[in-house]
């Protein structure tokens, strides 16, 4: 067992040290990608990783050019069959992780080590495409460590007298390169905008709220805690019941589906005219800043209900804010909301839309409807209250799961089901008012969001993902009705939905275990939010403002392109100077640390009048001390010897240093 | 006096000029006497093919970076920037401040290797690294110097050509840490080596045709055989001092031996006329040391030159440069004239 042991040490040592640091590295460096690479790719790539670690331990040999071509040959099909095509973010990326692993068959020459070795930094960006978070950020970090220390292992040539720590070469010149890294990214100009059309995949699946709502077809809400977006508030933060996220607004519905008869996509959109603001404000506005995590969509989200558009986006008929560009990135935009407003009190002429049904009400609902009507002003208002009341009080149940519905759903949830989540409620009552013959609509978007009491800013997460009605009233115009709230906490099945729909009537008392989760769950929230507001999401607009702000505090103004250029220049230079201080200095002779403590004694006794003269030998100077200080002749005469044999004598007791430092210290 | 003064001294602009002189870039200094020491102004970086390689890397980092925004591709494209720019530094270390020097380089026949002992002292500083020693078109040789010690290695040369070689110039360099830069320093020392003609290989000393017995015969200059005492001279060897005589205070007396009669002769140039120049040189180069090995007495007669008889490594020596150093024109100047020499002193 130890010999099979000791054989396998052998020939790790006897191992090229560049190609063993290269290889884990790879291995690193390729983990995050194995998420989104088929099997059949990863296992091919890792029978030829496994197949070079056998070379570089002299198991095996490499493959002759012939099988190399026959490997390369499969490594296409492979990759073909995969994604059917070669080109696009992630065939890309496999066939980058698949070739590189093909470089290793034949990895021979100076050169073929330095491309795997660059090749395996194009993989630690590549990653960086699908992932930037935080543990992603650190972990690639490693593999940066382990791919330069190949490259410093590359560099050492020719006989190797003096043992060399790679690792830790590697590891001080990356920390040597931190503050220039740092400048670079502060100060690099940065471009707006792609320079070139991305390919259509570049930034992965849309995520988020999706552009229709077919409640019923879904039996099971997820329970998505991916943060949707972060809210910073300046001053007042507005109750609960005004934390509405205006997103899509769906006016058009087939009968299974919600959807909106507009317009989706930007594109069409653009033909339209720009909608301006109109609503009369009422109350105090709220400032606050959202920023946006990437969902490759063009929704932006506001409190309802927005003063002005964020810069990049319009504004819809709806009332919706659509950016310009997909939300690729993390967005930020500072917005002001009226909370308190009134929309739209005249009658427009596109009303007739959202009067629209999909068929004729069933007689169940059209019974239902006519209980509600009243000869009265009020009308209207009153048929609202009497469907709220409904489902108040008849057994409404709000789950995460309700039960599929069939032919039609609106009509079997409101009679047979009376199972359902925020859409099943939404989607009915608007079905309910337009029957009724009042111009009603479904609003989707967040709602609520919680505090992270670790620095004051708001998460809304996806499974803030709400639905709710807008009917259209005479005079007051657009009013936001939820009826999920109607349903009563007692028939709420889920504590934690209970949090949400009514939540303050929800009071969990919580144990000490479940605070302590929380509270390291805010704290690593805020890590991430700090992240991705100064890392991730430093662009051009906030590289100017930054800037700006750091030359203000110098008393100079705006700072243009060239004075950027000229900063960074002057920083880089005087960084550089510094490290070639530290590394070009002269290291100081190797002194015996018994010569510094017998100078000391030196120093001592010229104090007390005694000067040693320059060619005295210690034993003279030791002999002429003990007559000047006959008190001090037993210490004097223990340093002499203790340091005579520290000297001069081979070997010397191990605390002898120690001794002579003490016998010095008590003069 | 100004004038003189501006001879001593080379104008500001002129240190200038040849500070920045494609020469020193090209070539380094000229000849001097050892050690060198490599400061500043003797290293010079540039980065290598792979550094080529690798900021071409870089840039596409780059670009992908700046079009997909990325700022974590923006911060390794930066971070693997600086740590270039690191490298310059280190790699510059590993040459700065190493002392240069070349020892006595031992005479080689032509055709045989050249042993060039050269010594770099790394006193005060920090292990160097993988420094390569290099004269052109010669096998690739590389050391590490720990800190504060001196390491000796022997890089070798071919000897084409017989005769008093000045020392090539060589080049000191290194692209430790990563590779992506090279430092290198020429050094040209005033060092010379000489390079004895090859000894012909088929014909060997004759041993009748050159024969001469010395007439005298014995002259008390051999060690074979006892032949008589003489008075004590100064710096006669004390193992040669006949004690007993000492001992009955007959004063000191050196014994003296004989064996020097025989094989004495003299090699001599003009017998070897029906062959050219090298041929003629390699032959009695042949001849030296056959005469040598045998322990003959001899002489050597060159049509510009003539040593006398004698014997010993010294002799031998003699005799062997005045060979590798002949030329056919007495007219030659011998000193080969440098144009690099005293250019810039």
């Amino acid at each position: 067992m130890s010999r099979a042991l000791n054989s396998l040490i052998q020939r790790f040592q006897s191992a090229s040290e560049t190609n063993l640091w290269l290889l884990s590295g790879l291995v690193l460096a390729f983990m995050p990608h194995l998420i989104h690479l088929p099997a059949t790719l990863i296992l091919f790539s890792a029978l030829l990783l496994v197949w070079r670690l056998g070379y570089e331990l002299h198991f095996f040999r490499l493959p002759t050019r012939s099988v190399r071509m026959l490997l390369t040959l499969i490594a296409l099909i492979i990759t073909f069959m995969a994604f059917h095509t070669l080109f696009g973010r992630q065939a890309g990326v496999g066939l980058l992780v698949v070739m590189l692993c093909l470089k290793l068959m034949e990895m021979k020459s100076d050169r073929d080590t330095m491309v795997a070795i660059g090749l395996g930094y194009f993989v630690v960006i590549t990653v960086f495409f699908f992932n930037q978070s935080i543990f992603t950020g650190f972990y690639m970090l490693l593999v940066v460590v382990l791919l330069t220390t190949a490259l410093s292992a590359h560099s050492r040539e020719g006989s190797k007298t003096l043992r060399l720590n790679h690792l830790k070469l590697a590891s001080t010149m990356l920390l040597q390169a931190a503050p220039l890294m740092l400048l670079l990214f502060v100060l690099f100009p940065r471009i707006p905008g792609p320079l070139w059309n991305l390919p259509s995949d570049s930034f992965g699946a849309k995520t988020g709220l999706s552009d229709s709502m077919s409640p019923g077809n879904i039996n099971q809400l997820s329970n998505n805690e991916a943060v949707a977006f972060r809210v910073q508030f300046e001053g007042k933060i507005p109750p609960p019941h005004q934390r509405y996220w205006r997103g899509p607004v769906f006016t058009y519905f087939d009968g299974r589906s919600w959807s909106n008869s507009n317009v989706v996509n930007y594109e069409k959109f653009n033909e339209l005219e720009t909608i301006s603001m109109s609503y009369r404000a009422i109350g105090q506005p709220i400032n606050y800043t959202v920023t946006m995590e990437p969902n490759n969509q063009n929704w932006l989200f506001a409190l309802e209900m927005l003063s002005a558009l964020p810069p990049d986006s319009d504004l819809s008929p709806e009332y919706e804010v659509i950016s310009r560009h997909p939300v690729q990135q993390l967005t930020r935009y500072s917005v002001q909301s009226y909370p308190e407003y009134q929309l739209e009190g005249q009658v427009t002429p596109n009303m007739a839309r959202y009067l629209q049904l999909p068929n004729n009400p069933t007689p169940r609902i059209q019974a239902l409807i006519k209980s509600w009507r009243t000869k009265s002003i009020n009308e209207h208002e009153n048929i609202i209250n009497s469907a709220l009341q409904h489902y108040r009080e008849a057994p409404f149940y709000y789950t995460r799961t309700p039960p599929l519905l069939f032919n039609n759903p609106v009509d079997e949830f409101l009679f047979d089901t009376r199972r359902g989540y925020c859409e099943h409620y939404a989607s009915s009552f608007v079905y309910l008012m337009r029957a009724s013959g009042i111009p009603a609509r479904v609003v989707t978007g967040y709602q609520g969001g919680e505090n992270n009491p670790v620095s004051d800013y708001f998460i809304v997460r996806q499974s803030n993902a709400h639905a709710w009605a807008e009917v259209w009233l005479k005079e007051k115009g657009w009013i936001r009705i939820d009826p999920t709230t109607m349903i009563p906490p007692s028939r709420v099945e889920n504590a934690q939905d209970l949090l949400r729909i009514a939540p303050e009537v929800a009071v969990i008392p919580p144990g000490w275990a479940t605070n302590l989760w929380k509270k390291m769950g805010y704290t690593l929230d805020n890590i991430n939010h700090f992240w991705n507001q100064w890392i991730l999401n430093y662009d051009a607009t906030r590289q100017r403002n930054f800037l700006r702000d750091f030359m203000s505090w110098f008393g100079f103004g705006d700072v243009d392109w060239r004075a950027m250029v000229t900063l960074l220049f002057s920083g880089m230079l005087l960084i550089f100077s510094l490290i070639a201080l530290k590394l070009l200095r002269k290291i100081p002779e190797n002194r015996d640390p018994a010569v510094i403590a017998y100078q000391q004694f030196c120093r001592k006794l010229e104090k007390r009048g005694l000067v040693r003269a320059p060619s005295e030998n210690f034993t003279a100077f030791s002999l002429r001390a003990r007559q000047q200080f006959p008190e001090l002749s037993p210490l004097i005469i223990k340093i002499t010897s203790l340091y005579q044999r520290l000297r001069y004598a081979p070997h010397a007791p191990a605390n002898s240093l120690k001794r002579l430092q003490f016998t010095i210290r008590q003069i | 006096m100004p004038a003189i003064r501006r001879l001593k001294k080379p104008l500001f602009s002129q240190k200038i000029r040849h500070r920045f002189s494609l020469q020193r870039f090209l070539k380094g200094e000229g000849p001097e006497t050892g050690p060198i020491h490599l400061i500043q102004r003797r290293v010079y970086i540039l980065p290598t093919k792979r550094g080529l390689f690798f900021a071409a890397a870089l840039f596409v980092m780059l670009i992908g970076s700046l079009n997909y925004n990325n700022n974590l591709g923006f911060t390794l494209t930066f971070l693997l920037a600086s740590l270039s720019i690191v490298a310059i530094l280190h790699t510059y270390r590993n040459l700065l401040r190493l002392s240069v020097d070349v020892g006595h380089i031992t005479p080689v026949f032509c055709g045989d290797v050249v042993r060039v002992p050269v010594t770099l002292d790394n006193s005060n500083y920090p292990d160097r690294f993988s420094i390569r020693i290099n004269f052109p078109e010669q096998p690739k040789l590389f050391t590490d110097i720990p800190a504060n010690q001196w390491v000796r290695v022997e890089p070798t040369l071919l000897s084409h050509e017989r005769g008093r070689h000045r020392l090539e110039r060589f080049t000191l360099s290194t692209i430790f840490p990563l590779g992506l830069f090279k430092a290198w320093a020429h050094t040209q020392l005033k060092i010379q080596y000489l390079v004895y003609p090859k000894p012909d290989a088929q014909h060997k000393l004759p041993r009748e045709s050159f024969y001469h017995f010395n007439l005298t015969g014995d002259r008390g200059n051999g060690c074979d055989d006892f032949a008589g005492l003489r008075n004590y001279q100064q710096g006669d060897s004390l193992h040669h001092v006949h004690w007993k005589t000492f001992a009955r205070e007959q004063g000191l007396h050196t014994k003296q031996f004989g064996g020097d009669k025989a094989e004495e002769l003299w090699l001599d140039w003009e017998t070897l006329d029906i062959l050219d120049t090298e041929a003629r040189l390699s032959r009695l180069t042949r001849w030296v040391l056959d005469a040598d090995a045998m322990q003959y007495s001899y002489g050597l007669k060159l049509p510009n030159k003539q040593i006398p008889l004698g014997h010993g490594s010294n002799h031998r020596h003699r005799c062997l440069e005045a060979l590798a150093v002949y030329t056919d024109d007495i007219f030659v100047n011998n000193n080969t004239t440098d144009k690099n020499i005293g250019a810039h002193k």
